[in-house]
């Protein structure tokens, strides 16, 4: 009936459910991605590759974290007092 | 029942413990000793005194009859429960803490950068000690049921030098420690909990 066609649009996705993290509270959920894009980064340079792979895991983070928590664990990285292992 | 006279001892306790709190506030803050000994003194001074009058009563006076004796039963009946809540706290604070570690913690136990003490060190050795007191002062609890008064007193000698020995062990360690009372919430809890043990 309707012949109109669709206009493409960005794809918006969001996390999808990891069943790590089956509860309502989800902060370990985005420390652990945080955790995992930046040791994913750390191999990837560490070998040579290229550490585009690792977006994945920096999509979900930014996803689901507060900002503030990315802005503080950022400058605690940078400040090398980041209490995670890396 | 047992009517006892009017003391001084009470009070005299209560404000021990005021001096010895507020002592150990200007001792941290402010440097100064004063208060804290003036408020040990007067609690080893209220220890003495009340206790020896609760022997006056009980053995001189005859006081002590079975009635009192079940009261004085329930009373450290009652205390040892209230003890027992009373490091059900600390125990629940430490678990709290360290079953699901914060991200502030790094997410893992102990956290980012504590070295913790090897329980198998001097912390087993203190169990040995605190194990053997405990063998002692039974030795010395059936000493007294069969009015034994030398090997009661042998027996009582030899828990409060086991009791002494830890008390330097623990010195020792506390003075010794890679980490303080400060250092996150492992600090808090290892010494309030070992602390008030």
């Amino acid at each position: 009936m309707w012949s109109r066609e669709r206009p493409s649009r960005p794809c918006f996705s969001t996390p999808p459910f990891d069943p790590r993290f089956p509860n309502q509270n989800q902060t370990r959920n985005c420390y652990q991605n945080f955790l995992d894009y930046h040791r994913c980064v750390k191999n990837m340079d560490r070998r040579g590759r290229n550490p585009e792979a690792c977006e994945y895991y920096q999509r979900v983070f930014r996803a689901l974290c507060p900002k503030s928590w990315v802005q503080r664990w950022t400058d605690q990285l940078e400040e090398g007092t980041f209490a995670g292992k890396i | 029942y047992h009517m006892v006279n009017p003391s001084p001892w009470p009070l005299t306790g209560a404000l021990s413990a005021l001096l010895i709190t507020s002592g150990l506030m200007m001792w941290f803050h402010s440097n100064s000793i004063f208060l804290l000994v003036l408020g040990l003194i007067t609690n080893i001074l209220t220890m003495f005194q009340w206790w020896r009058d609760i022997i006056r009563e009980g053995t001189f006076q005859g006081h002590h009859t079975p009635i009192v004796q079940k009261g004085l039963r329930y009373g450290m009946v009652l205390f040892i429960v209230s003890e027992v809540l009373f490091f059900t706290g600390f125990f629940w604070a430490f678990y709290h803490s360290s079953l699901v570690p914060t991200t502030e913690l790094g997410g893992y136990w102990p956290p980012a950068g504590i070295k913790p003490l090897n329980p198998l060190e001097v912390p087993l050795l203190n169990t040995a000690v605190l194990l053997a007191s405990g063998v002692s002062v039974t030795w010395a609890h059936h000493s007294i049921l069969e009015k034994d008064r030398i090997n009661a007193i042998q027996a009582l000698i030899v828990t409060i030098s086991l009791g002494l020995y830890f008390t330097l062990l623990q010195i020792m360690e506390y003075y010794e420690s890679p980490f303080t009372i400060a250092d996150s919430v492992y600090g808090s809890t290892f010494f309030m909990a070992t602390g008030f043990h």
